[in-house]
């Protein structure tokens, strides 16, 4: 029994149930690289507790030029966090007219992650960052976890989406598809993600990164999908 | 794993989430100097923050003492600099092997958590399949083998270790340390 | 009088029979046979007391560790249906064996698979063969994979609750159901349906499997994709793994198509195909 319990609260409570997490392993965290760009998606479904509060959220932020950051995770975290990333990769960005590579922010997001670890309020965040080098015009995609474990991948998941689009992934990425072939492979995974998750995560937002830049790409969501 | 006037060092490559392979090209070594060796097991986060730190700090011990940093030395770095976090550890327990810069004599140790050191003279042996690797080790490791020799014995060790092993393999990296020569391979373990 | 009408009123392929319908129950219950007495632990909650002894998942130090981990997944087709497995048994991280046959072979024409606790999928499905024996002597025909399943649903029922973990499917073609596939598992379920994916790389195999699942593949089409799904799941599942066991179930019986070792099969997709572009191949830094 908790101190104050004893039928005299001190507060009033509206009973918002405001606690009840949407269960972060249920949002879609998706990324691919091909030959010369990176393709990043995330569910649009916003879910707290058994309600879908917006259907067609944003879960990605850009970095920079040639840098974008998907996030999952515990609600509130995952923005700030994310927000506050952008924001210095804006501010180095400002400084020194230049921007950091992808490799160079996945390890600054990485140390920022590790520090927070340890902290007393750590940030519960997965992130998929992917982006083109801008020197090298390479497109990299890192993996990181809430833990700040960091993997640079081809082609990389978060949630229960890992469960299910790696496999497929493993069988028809190759390092040097086209865009094309890279949005027909993220169609292949929303299609199983549709027929086997038990939950409607409103379709993806998909955002490709090349050397010129950012653009988010027209997705059909509505595709009617046949379970087996 | 100690040869004569050589050492051998080797890991294998899966970060994985339990039972989710996530990654198959995760290192898990480190090289501090041109003999100096760090390999580094337990939570993937601390793999990575260990072995950032440990390059700043060598950095640091040679811009200070415009030389390499021996194995001995470093090991008494990790040591000391594992125990700092003595009561919020690093979830690592790394291994170091090394050829002592003056005298050339193979050097390998390896820590717990908190940075105990325990010498060998044979082998040292970390991570999720420990209790695989020491029966690899015990039987197939015997003194002064040459490069090759060890090359083979650390290899087979490694791999059959994993294979006995539901959570390590997908692949391997063998270091052998000779005086004027570090030889990378890599191996391709099995993939399941 | 009334065992007169009872005499004539049988169906014609038992009136010839020597004994009685109750003669045979009879002996079938007297023959010493798999028995269902188990003997319960001397404590209050047994299953209780089990499942703190053994579910690992809970409790990662519990003192008995039962095998599981696995994939295995079956599918219809228009010939019939496939039958694929890994081969590998784990006790917590340990690998405890990579050469499980997981594929039970119920009788020449019914096939079973397991997930779950090893011992506990051997030893029912092995009953099961023999129920379905007892079926064909008493009726004369063969069992349909529909009642063949429900006798394993029913019996695990009868256990709820008491510890038995197995997620298994029944596969079988009969000239009555065409080709016929259904999942139990110890909760009780028991499903009809197309394709199943069981055990703990289970969705790695349904993402390979329904991504180019169609009912009219062709055998050789069929046995590719079940194979390559196996293969799927044990690369990426760490307590799958071992040799792929592959099976078509006919009309006139299961054909076996192999054990094959995961690891040579999985280099020749790599190399030959340019799957699974996240495993380097050469050392390049």
């Amino acid at each position: 029994m908790a101190p104050h319990s004893n039928g005299t609260s001190p507060h009033w409570s509206l009973k918002s149930g405001v606690h009840q997490q949407g269960c972060p392993e249920l949002q879609v965290l998706l990324g691919i690289t091909g030959k010369d760009f990176t393709l990043i998606a995330a569910s649009k479904a916003a879910m707290r507790g058994a309600t879908i509060l917006k259907a067609a959220d944003d879960k990605t932020r850009q970095l920079n030029k040639n840098t974008l950051m998907a996030f999952s995770g515990e609600a509130g975290d995952t923005v700030q966090f994310a927000e506050y990333i952008q924001a210095n990769a804006q501010l180095y960005s400002m400084r020194n007219e230049t921007d950091l590579s992808p490799s160079a922010l996945a390890n600054f997001v990485r140390g920022e992650l590790a520090s927070s670890l340890r902290s007393r309020k750590p940030y519960n965040v997965n992130l998929l960052l992917g982006g083109v080098d801008p020197i090298t015009d390479k497109p990299s995609l890192y993996w990181l976890d809430y833990l700040a474990s960091l993997a640079p991948v081809p082609y990389a998941a978060h949630g229960y989406a890992q469960y299910y689009c790696l496999s497929i992934l493993d069988k028809h990425h190759q390092p040097d598809i086209t865009l094309e072939r890279g949005m027909e492979l993220l169609n292949l995974c929303a299609d199983e993600l549709k027929r086997r998750l038990p939950i409607d995560f409103k379709g993806l937002v998909v955002k490709a990164v090349t050397k010129d830049g950012t653009v988010e790409m027209p997705f059909d969501n509505d595709r009617i999908v046949k379970s087996a | 794993m100690v040869g004569k006037d050589c050492v051998a060092i080797a890991c294998d490559l899966r970060l994985g989430l339990q039972a989710l392979t996530v990654s198959n090209n995760f290192p898990k070594i480190f090289q501090y100097g041109d003999q100096v060796f760090l390999g580094l097991t337990g939570l993937a986060t601390d793999v990575s923050t260990v072995s950032d730190l440990f390059r700043y700090k060598v950095n640091m011990y040679r811009l200070r003492e415009e030389r390499h940093i021996a194995p001995r030395t470093f090991a008494n770095l990790v040591s000391s600099s594992l125990y700092e976090r003595r009561f919020g550890p690093y979830f690592v327990s790394p291994v170091v092997a090394g050829l002592e810069p003056k005298t050339g004599q193979p050097f390998i140790c390896g820590f717990d958590s908190i940075g105990c050191i325990d010498f060998a003279k044979d082998f040292i042996v970390s991570g999720t399949a420990t209790e695989q690797l020491f029966g690899m080790c015990e039987s197939l490791w015997e003194p002064d083998m040459g490069p090759d020799a060890l090359f083979e014995t650390i290899s087979q060790a490694l791999l059959n270790a994993v294979d006995r092993d539901a959570l390590s393999g997908w692949g391997a990296h063998v270091y052998i340390v000779e005086k004027d020569k570090v030889t990378k391979r890599l191996l391709k373990g099995r993939q399941d | 009088m009334d065992t007169l009408v009872a005499r004539y009123s049988r169906p014609k392929y038992q009136q010839n029979e020597v004994f009685s319908e109750q003669e045979q129950q009879d002996l079938a219950d007297a023959v010493p046979s798999l028995s269902l007495k188990f003997i319960m632990p001397p404590v209050a909650h047994p299953s209780a007391w089990l499942r703190a002894a053994t579910d690992d998942r809970s409790n990662p130090s519990c003192p008995i560790k039962i095998a599981h981990g696995t994939t295995t997944l079956a599918f219809r087709f228009q010939h019939g249906i496939i039958v694929a497995t890994d081969s590998r048994a784990t006790a917590g991280n340990w690998i405890a064996s990579q050469t499980v046959k997981k594929v039970i072979e119920i009788n020449s024409d019914l096939l079973g698979t397991m997930a779950g606790g090893a011992a506990d999928c051997q030893y029912w499905l092995a009953w099961l063969g023999m129920q379905c024996r007892l079926h064909e002597l008493r009726h004369k025909r063969r069992i349909s994979v529909a009642a063949a399943s429900k006798i394993l649903a029913n019996l695990v029922y009868q256990y709820k609750g008491m510890g038995l973990s197995m997620g298994t499917m029944c596969a079988g073609v009969t000239k009555e159901e065409g080709p016929a596939l259904y999942y139990i598992d110890s909760d009780g379920t028991r499903l009809a349906g197309n394709l199943f994916c069981v055990g703990s790389g289970q969705t790695f195999a349904y993402g390979v499997l329904d991504a180019e699942y169609r009912y009219d593949l062709s055998t050789d089409e069929a046995l590719e994709l079940g194979s390559r799904s196996i293969l799927a799941a044990t690369h990426r599942d760490a307590y799958s793994g071992g040799f792929i066991n592959l099976y078509h179930v006919r009309e006139s019986g299961w054909e076996k198509h192999g054990f094959t070792d995961t690891n040579p099969v999985f280099w020749k997709t790599k190399l030959e195909k340019g799957e699974f572009s996240n495993v380097t191949s050469d050392l390049a830094e």
